[in-house]
């Protein structure tokens, strides 16, 4: 177990920069998810760190011990795949085994071994087996196995869970999580779905262009966006931005929309809003009167989309919540959960003290 | 439209299998039925029995061929999968350009080289050798062996790989643990195919040997005689040649049935 520690990490093919001089510690034993849409660097970033990429610049310390010059099988690190990298000719048993195999650990020792991971995963029962005769969701636990037979000194997850089913993702998600909780070693996964980093990352980073845009909490990014990057990628459905102005402490919007806000910025601002923190009151209540524009039931909640002045906004409302197209409604906002970004800059501007 | 097809395939068909009936045939008859056509007549093993004998000892050649052949392909194989895999692999400088010259030193008729080889081989004190031939069979074979098995190994997905990478392998751990296991049906038929070229090889054979090194294709010329064509000792000779090519032709068709229902797992 170890830190890992990246230190103006940059990696360029030609005139294309795919990650720029990007630092990032992560810390002994932490779940660090680097987040993003497909493009931005995360899994260069990851494959950095695992030596099967060269960084064009920059330094790669585990353990503070500087790793740039190391083979992969040289930095005691294990990786899970998206397509999962098993050994197609071998046995499950084998495929687990493998790496104690490298290591010239006996066939008994090994074997013991190779059970003691293959029960964590519950695949005891199919050790014989080769990797095709398995489903989707057993290959990916014979990788994981793979990789917490040896101790190593991080795991290294790239997408491993998006050939999985729906289902299969959450319960395999939560697989991880418990191992990784139950084994203490530094993780960093990547992903670009926002629940697998809500639900897993002791902290997350997200990457957009090569640059990490936000690193926080799962709280941290989904609370307080660094930028409207961040805030328009995080939740589903995504953060409600509206362009508006502030005078005198109040933000104003087309369509009647005015807030008190706590910010010193002047100006224009983008004013955002998550679903959950917009609540559905009768028509002539609340802050701004709305039309509804469309009405989602989700099972758990009911999103409704509505137009203020042109802009749609969506809310959670209760999943007992009903209203036909065209109503109108009044719609109150939770003005302690306001975040409010500059345009020009994309920033989040920070409340006044 | 049928029928017509039916008929066109028969006819390519006898244009294929008729030499190889009528050597077959030839083999077992005596000398007296050998100008007749009719197929009946009494079979005999006479000929066999004549070429592994006094004067024409062809179990030498076929031996000669065999050790050339195993030896050519032992070497060939390994070196051609190193090179294929790097050229599959690696980036390098002026990689197209270098894969282009492998199979490019394979331009020139060998006839042309064949006289420099003979001298070369003159000096080295290599003449009538088996190494001779082999040297000469590995410059031929290589180069296709490499543009083979680099299709074969293009086609199988680097994840494995890397995972092995990761689990401690070092390169070469990771080409005969993972790669070579992944692209066996590959190197199977690549294996196949230089045997028979190695096997069948005609005109270096001929300048390079005289008595100890004689292979299978040209130990036949030499039923020639001053007494005619010993047509029933050639085909005899010509069966023997064939038998491996048929064992062997049904190991690549297994291996490509299990090339295409194997490979990776997705």
């Amino acid at each position: 177990m170890a830190a890992i520690d990246l230190h103006d990490l940059t990696k360029a093919w030609g005139n294309f920069t795919a990650v720029k001089r990007q630092s990032l510690a992560i810390r002994d034993g932490e779940f660090m998810v680097l987040l993003g849409p497909s493009g931005c660097g995360k899994t260069t970033t990851m494959r950095m760190i695992a030596g099967l990429e060269e960084p064009t610049s920059g330094d790669i310390l585990i353990g503070g011990q500087r790793v740039n010059d190391l083979a992969p099988r040289e930095r005691d690190i294990a990786m899970v795949f998206q397509s999962y990298g098993l050994y197609p000719h071998m046995t499950v048993a084998d495929n687990i085994g493998y790496p104690m195999k490298l290591r010239g650990m006996g066939r008994a020792e090994r074997e013991a071994a190779v059970r003691a991971a293959a029960d964590k995963v519950e695949l005891g029962a199919f050790l014989h087996r080769k990797p095709r005769e398995l489903s989707g969701g057993q290959r990916q636990r014979v990788a994981l196995a793979r990789a917490i037979i040896r101790r190593p000194r991080a795991f290294l997850m790239d997408e491993p869970l998006s050939n999985l089913d729906a289902k299969l993702r959450v319960s395999t998600r939560a697989e991880i999580k418990h191992l990784q909780h139950e084994l203490g070693v530094t993780t960093v996964y990547v992903t670009h779905d926002q629940i697998e980093a809500m639900t897993l990352a002791h902290r997350v980073a997200v990457m957009q262009g090569g640059e990490i845009r936000q690193l926080g909490t799962p709280e941290d990014i989904y609370d307080q966006p660094a930028d409207l990057f961040v805030a328009g990628f995080i939740g589903s459905p995504a953060m409600n931005l509206l362009a508006g102005e502030i005078q005198d402490g109040r933000f104003t919007a087309p369509g009647g929309i005015a807030v008190a806000v706590r910010v010193a910025h002047r100006g224009a601002a983008v004013l955002g809003i998550r679903p959950e923190d917009l609540r559905v009151l009768p028509p002539g209540q609340g802050d701004v009167a709305a039309a509804i524009y469309t009405v989602e039931l989700t099972g758990e909640a009911t999103l409704v989309t509505a137009d203020v002045g042109g802009a749609r906004l969506s809310a959670r409302a209760d999943r007992g919540f009903r209203a036909g197209i065209g109503s109108a409604i009044g719609l109150a906002l939770d003005t302690s959960r306001l975040s409010i970004f500059d345009p020009g800059t994309t920033l989040r501007i920070k409340d006044a003290p | 439209m049928r029928a017509v097809r039916t008929a066109l395939l028969l006819a390519v068909l006898f244009l294929i299998l008729f030499p190889i009936a009528w050597m077959a045939l030839t083999a077992f008859k005596r000398p007296v039925d050998l100008l007749g056509l009719s197929l009946f007549f009494t079979p005999t093993l006479d000929n066999f029995r004549t070429i592994f004998s006094h004067p024409w000892n062809i179990g030498r050649t076929l031996w000669n061929s065999t050790v050339v052949a195993a030896l050519t392909v032992l070497i060939a194989i390994p070196a051609a999968t190193l090179a294929a895999y790097s050229f599959s692999r690696f980036e390098m400088r002026f990689k197209t350009g270098l894969f282009f010259l492998i199979l490019a030193t394979q331009f020139v008729p060998a006839v042309v080289v064949v006289l420099p080889f003979y001298l070369l081989f003159r000096d080295l004190g290599l003449l009538d050798t088996h190494w001779a031939l082999v040297i000469v069979n590995l410059a031929i074979v290589t180069p296709f062996a490499v543009w083979m098995l680099k299709g074969f190994l293009d086609a199988v997905p680097a994840e494995s790989e890397e995972a092995a990478l990761v689990d401690g392998a070092t390169r070469l751990r990771v080409i005969i643990d993972i790669v070579v296991p992944m692209v066996w049906p590959g190197v199977v038929v690549t294996t196949v195919f230089c045997f028979v070229l190695t096997w069948n090889e005609f005109l270096f054979a001929l300048i390079l040997t005289r008595d100890d090194a004689v292979t299978l294709p040209v130990g036949i010329t030499r039923f020639r005689t001053e007494r005619g064509d010993l047509w029933e000792l050639i085909a005899a000779a010509g069966i023997l040649i064939s038998i491996p090519m048929f064992f062997l032709s049904s190991i690549i068709q297994r291996h490509f049935v299990t090339g295409m229902t194997g490979g990776a797992v997705k």
